[in-house]
């Protein structure tokens, strides 16, 4: 079994058909007739330009006008008279063959951006490399490896598709692809997203592993790749595959759907997500919010701490993407059980319980705090922008960070610097502390997120990741029941918002009690938005009272899982 | 030779699909428009140059453009920048 990237969700069963460009030989050659061979470098610009045409209008016809836009962009590339220019002058000064003056200007262009390192320059780069083998293939006279016409049931595999051999794939024939490189942004997992192929990128090494011919399983879900399978393996994929399909027709329909609830109750259905990218996937499944943005990526993997400019960035991006709709950021939530050495974290004893998340945060207020709230600040003048406290456990904790949120708009002020005066500020319910004065935090804080994870893990004091006490863990506890009843109802007592980020937000057994408790938000992993619509829309949150009292009427968690269950499959 | 500073607001800077329509109005002119960018300089009517400047929300631009239609030129550049360039 292999593992890659989930790139497009879906499964896909097939024979393995590999891809692969020849590579060119690009040869210097010395030219007599310079303006002869500037006129052959014309020509080909012209049918390269043509060709590039024709894939588009095909591809915008076939697919959408935003997916032939990288094929558009190929087409002013292709126009530039800085580079064609360029190509020219080397011709008639060098006199060398267009082939080699085209491989010399275009990597050099493709060279600079790659340089600059922004996400968007990458691709430019890669584009610059694909308009090069195009041209030099037409002087050359190589043609393509024809991906329109590969036989049904095939599954493509490649070191990599460039936009120009994506848009050739037809779904009708192509069950699936597979590749070396890439990322889930990259063009070739878009594309593979708008065509709804099952897709997984990333996977180095796949190449040597597999013949042409071999029956290969992709699952795009989860980065999952199978080679030659067992029969067993083989059916049940196929089992998966059936009702993968089958599911998803049915929940298309809730796509630009209210999540309102039979008796008229409307929440809000909102996503969890750790990266600026991972936005693409909340549109893609109509999420109504961000319901929790971590924001640690912008401090892992790295040397130095983020500057605020970066992290403005990250948060600008993220606001304008969701274009009005609320987006829940919640500041640095780090401790001693991550290793992140310029931090000058020490190891922790007992990491949860320890130096961590606001309590971290506010003692290093100068070098890691301020510039983080000041950029959150920032970021809220381009959409709807809550900043949410982690592990807050007393009100003095808020309080610090509302007045060092009140300094930062002065100093905004004074430089004429832009943000969202009524920015909200609310906490993250997950503490046994936090959750028992909920009422005294609901009449300060703008608004509530349970944090089912730590709430539990804290409530029933357990670590979850201990195997030998990991049944102890359960959101359906009636301990940690009374606590998410608790802080929902100081919460709609005092008339703020109170949204739910952790796993049981979209556990079907959990929805009914959190929509008889009253619940406002429900945040969840991108993909289970849609499932969480149907469900949310079939109750009637008056007949849910009923159940809600009985779950919590029982003295076990076995009793309220059972209860539970037994409902949601009645 | 005219010349007018303009502010790019396109949230993701002169990445390419602003910067083609850039350049596909500039071709319209017979007057070289460039732009100045602390110290670089590039040429509006190529969008390899126009992405080469790097060019972010927020950074000032001062265009200069030069020829029998310059005024014209820089009229219609300006107002296309200020007007986000599609976006």
């Amino acid at each position: 079994m292999y593992k890659g990237t989930d790139a497009s969700a879906g499964i896909g069963i097939g024979k393995a058909v590999i891809v692969e460009e020849k590579e060119l030989v690009i040869q210097r050659e010395t030219i007599i007739d310079s303006a002869a061979e500037i006129q052959r470098f014309k020509g080909a610009l012209e049918t390269s330009m043509e060709q590039t045409r024709i894939l588009a209008e095909d591809l915008a016809t076939r697919v959408g006008e935003k997916e032939a836009e990288i094929l558009n962009g190929h087409i002013m590339l292709l126009s530039d008279p800085m580079m064609t220019g360029e190509i020219e002058s080397m011709i008639q000064k060098d006199l060398v063959n267009s082939e080699f003056a085209i491989e010399n200007v275009c990597t050099m262009y493709a060279d600079m951006f790659a340089s600059m390192g922004d996400e968007l320059m990458q691709q430019r780069a890669t584009d610059m490399r694909d308009i090069k083998t195009r041209m030099q293939k037409v002087l050359m006279g190589v043609e393509s490896v024809d991906i329109a016409s590969l036989p049904e049931g095939t599954v493509l595999l490649a070191k990599d598709l460039t936009p120009s051999m994506t848009a050739g794939i037809n779904p009708a024939n192509v069950t699936g692809i597979v590749t070396e490189l890439g990322g889930r942004t990259s063009h070739s997992a878009i594309l593979a997203r708008a065509l709804e192929i099952p897709a997984v990128v990333a996977l180095s090494g796949i190449l040597e592993a597999v013949k042409n011919g071999d029956m290969l399983v992709l699952d795009g879900s989860d980065g999952t790749v199978l080679v030659n399978p067992e029969d067993e393996a083989l059916a049940e994929y196929q089992g998966k595959r059936a009702a993968f399909l089958k599911e998803k027709k049915e929940l298309e329909k809730y796509i630009g759907k209210p999540s309102v609830t039979k008796d008229g109750v409307t929440v809000e259905l909102a996503a969890n997500i750790g990266k600026p990218e991972d936005v693409d996937k909340v549109l893609q499944y109509d999420g109504e919010g961000v319901g929790l943005f971590r924001t640690e990526f912008l401090f892992m993997d790295r040397n130095a701490m983020p500057t605020e400019e970066e992290q403005f960035e990250a948060y600008r991006k993220v606001a304008i993407a969701m274009n009005g709709k609320p987006v829940i950021i919640r500041t640095l939530d780090i401790g001693g059980d991550k290793e992140i050495p310029y931090m000058g974290l020490e190891k922790d004893e007992n990491p949860f319980l320890g130096y961590r998340a606001v309590r971290f945060c506010l003692d290093r207020k100068d070098d890691v705090y301020r510039p983080q709230l000041r950029a959150l600040l920032r970021a809220s003048a381009f959409g709807n922008i809550k900043i949410m406290i982690p592990l807050v456990t007393c009100i003095d904790e808020y309080r610090a960070v509302k007045a060092l949120v009140e300094e930062i708009k002065g100093e905004l002020d004074e430089k004429g610097i832009n943000y969202n005066p009524d920015i909200q500020l609310g906490i993250m319910v997950e503490t046994a502390a936090a959750s028992l004065i909920a009422d005294i935090f609901a009449r300060e804080a703008d608004f509530f997120s349970i944090g089912t994870n730590d709430l539990t893990q804290y409530t029933m004091s357990v670590d979850r990741g201990n195997d030998k006490i990991s049944y102890l863990y359960s959101t359906f506890n009636p301990a940690v029941l009374r606590s998410i009843k608790r802080i929902i109802t100081c919460a709609r007592e005092a008339g703020i918002m109170v949204g739910m980020c952790g796993e049981a937000a979209s556990d079907p057994m959990m929805i009914p009690l959190l929509l008889a408790f009253g619940l406002n938000e429900f945040s969840m992993s991108p993909s289970a938005i849609l499932r969480a619509r149907k469900m949310i829309t079939e109750y009637n949150t008056e007949d849910l009272q009923a159940i809600a009292d009985q779950a919590m009427s029982f003295t076990t968690t076995a009793e309220v899982e059972n209860y539970m269950r037994e409902f949601i499959n009645s | 030779m005219v010349s007018e500073k303009v502010v790019v607001k396109n949230p993701s800077g002169l990445h390419l699909r602003p910067a083609g329509i850039l350049c596909r109005e500039a071709i319209k002119y017979q007057s070289s428009i460039r732009f100045h960018h602390y110290n670089t300089t590039a040429n509006a009517k190529s969008v390899l140059s126009v992405l080469g400047a790097c060019i972010k929300c927020g950074n000032e631009l001062e265009f200069i453009c030069e020829g029998e239609d310059e005024k014209e030129a820089l009229a219609a550049i300006v107002k296309i920048v200020r007007s986000g360039l599609g976006e």
